[in-house]
């Protein structure tokens, strides 16, 4: 399956931190990493347009972690990967920016990360099959009262 | 008259803390603490309340704070605010837009065919308000399979991801004003700005977005029930989870950083005459909140088309006065006053006591004389 690099970070964290933790860091041993920003979590202003006039306005915060990292392996080979997550773990958004390096640049150990993003795509899918269901099972279907079946049942 | 220090509550707020720490656990031995998870599922208007009212969007956090403040919504937002105080802001996003929300219900009570359809989602509109008695003994079993056997029958009808806005289909018949000509302008911060009058129009809808829910419906009733004159249609009310993009640092692309769940509700009212002796069209009004809080959202939409008018022609009544509205719709701001009357004021009391025996004393010798 191949899933864009915007959708990585979706479908990457549908599976648990420590999960994501263990994969970067087993991969990503005996490089080296340079953070070109550190892990920091924080928080983030998420600004919304308005319905009625289409204004900005500032709905409220949410936690956001980030990281930029430059990951350079034995032989001068040097990529960058980043991630900001919306999570106050800043060695969930290390993790994930090792991996986003490592999907990029196809770095040694790549086919595993792409075997979890797909994972974590299945997992996405199923979570918005189940709110599509909340949708499809309560759509109301209107119509004359006695003309449906449904009519005959309650009265 | 000055203030005068004194000491000695020191063991006794300490002997507070541990009794309403024992109280969170008098339930004894056999019983089980509230797991995080659990209060985040099961209590879900608890949960939405406090990330609202604490204008952050942590469920995890918004659940720490209600458990440990036994289940006080004005004590957790507090506490949640408290916590968002010591935290750095790293960004802001770009300007996102709510018709891209991943919808779990979707109504309108101005027209039945909508585009894209109503959908009731999780309500309890229809409800009979009866008291569920078989909850009182429910089962781990029986609750389990309550999940089990909805996941079992999903139907499998194929629905879009995201649905167009019902006012959208209203401006396209110009029956709605214009969209605002300001809408690139920078939005009012109201975490890092203080509200000096008048404010624009975004500050009191950041405003009233973390305002607290009885708070805002008390004031929207005022107007509902006659101090005002809205009587809203709702165009829309949605519920649903925002995608929260942000750009990717590296490739500078919109990258799904997580998403929040969040409620929306566009209120159509009595039309005016546009200014200038323009055509006539509906009034509109904006309310949304983090979480699922459909009064919120409803009551803020009434205090949004109110306060266009207290703005416009000033006001007729305190729901249209932004000054009024806003400076009282803050559940910690508010809680924090009516809670400050129950730390002591010795002093001022005993100068209030000294004040009406001279009174009175002389008040005495006035008759007397």
């Amino acid at each position: 399956m191949h899933i864009p690099r915007k959708d990585w970070l979706r479908v990457l964290t549908a599976h648990p931190v420590a999960a994501l933790a263990e994969l970067s860091g087993r991969l990503a041993a005996g490089w080296t990493l340079t953070y070109l920003a550190l892990p920091q979590a924080g928080l983030g202003l998420l600004k919304l347009r308005d319905g009625a006039f289409h204004e900005p306005y500032y709905l409220g915060e949410f936690p956001i972690a980030c990281c930029r990292v430059r990951v350079q392996l034995p032989g001068d080979v040097a990529v960058e990967g980043a991630a900001q997550v919306m999570a106050d773990a800043p060695a969930l958004a290390q993790a994930l920016a090792v991996l986003d390096a490592i999907l990029a640049a196809r770095l040694p150990g790549w086919q595993e990360v792409a075997a979890l993003a797909n994972e974590g795509a299945s997992k996405r899918a199923e979570e918005d099959r189940r709110r599509r269901a909340m949708l499809a099972g309560t759509r109301v279907d209107f119509a004359l009262l006695g003309a449906t079946e449904e009519d005959e049942d309650e009265y | 008259m000055g203030y005068v220090a004194i000491k000695g509550g020191g063991r006794a707020i300490a002997g507070a803390a541990e009794v309403t720490e024992f109280l969170r656990a008098e339930q004894g031995e056999g019983s089980e603490p509230l797991e995080i998870a659990t209060i985040v599922h099961q209590l879900r208007h608890l949960v939405s309340r406090v990330v609202s009212e604490g204008g952050v969007y942590h469920p995890e956090f918004a659940a720490l704070s209600i458990k440990q403040s036994l289940g006080d919504t004005l004590e957790a937002a507090f506490a949640l605010r408290a916590w968002r105080s010591t935290q750095p802001r790293l960004l802001e996003t770009p300007l996102l837009d709510t018709a891209n929300m991943r919808l779990i219900r979707r109504i309108s009570s101005a027209f039945k065919d909508i585009p894209g359809g109503q959908m009731l989602g999780p309500t309890p509109d229809y409800a009979l308000r009866l008291l569920r008695m078989e909850l009182i003994d429910e089962s781990p079993e029986s609750f389990r399979a309550v999940a089990r056997r909805w996941l079992a029958e999903l139907p499998e009808e194929r629905l879009p991801d995201s649905f167009p806005k019902v006012l959208d289909a209203l401006r396209e018949e110009g029956l709605l004003p214009p969209v605002s000509e300001h809408r690139a302008s920078v939005a009012f911060d109201i975490t890092r700005e203080p509200l000096v009058f008048p404010v624009p129009r975004c500050a009191a809808l950041s405003t009233m977005a973390r305002g607290e829910t009885g708070s805002l419906l008390g004031i929207a009733y005022s107007n509902m029930r006659g101090y005002g004159d809205v009587h809203p249609t709702v165009a829309e009310l949605r519920v649903g989870y925002l995608p929260v993009l942000l750009p990717h640092p590296v490739t500078g692309e919109l990258i799904e950083a997580g998403e929040v769940l969040l409620t929306e509700c566009e209120v159509v009212a009595m039309y005016d005459a546009a200014e200038g002796g323009g055509k006539p069209v509906f009034t509109v009004g904006y309310g949304a909140c983090f979480g699922h809080n459909e009064v919120k959202a409803i009551s803020m939409a009434i205090l949004d088309r109110a306060l266009q008018k207290g703005m416009r022609d000033g006001p007729d009544n305190p729901s249209e006065d932004p000054e009024f509205v806003l400076l009282h719709v803050d559940g910690v701001d508010s809680m924090g006053f009516a809670t400050h009357y129950k730390m002591p004021h010795y002093v001022t009391f005993q100068s209030d006591m000294d004040r009406l025996r001279t009174t009175q004393r002389k008040s005495r010798a006035k008759e007397s004389a």
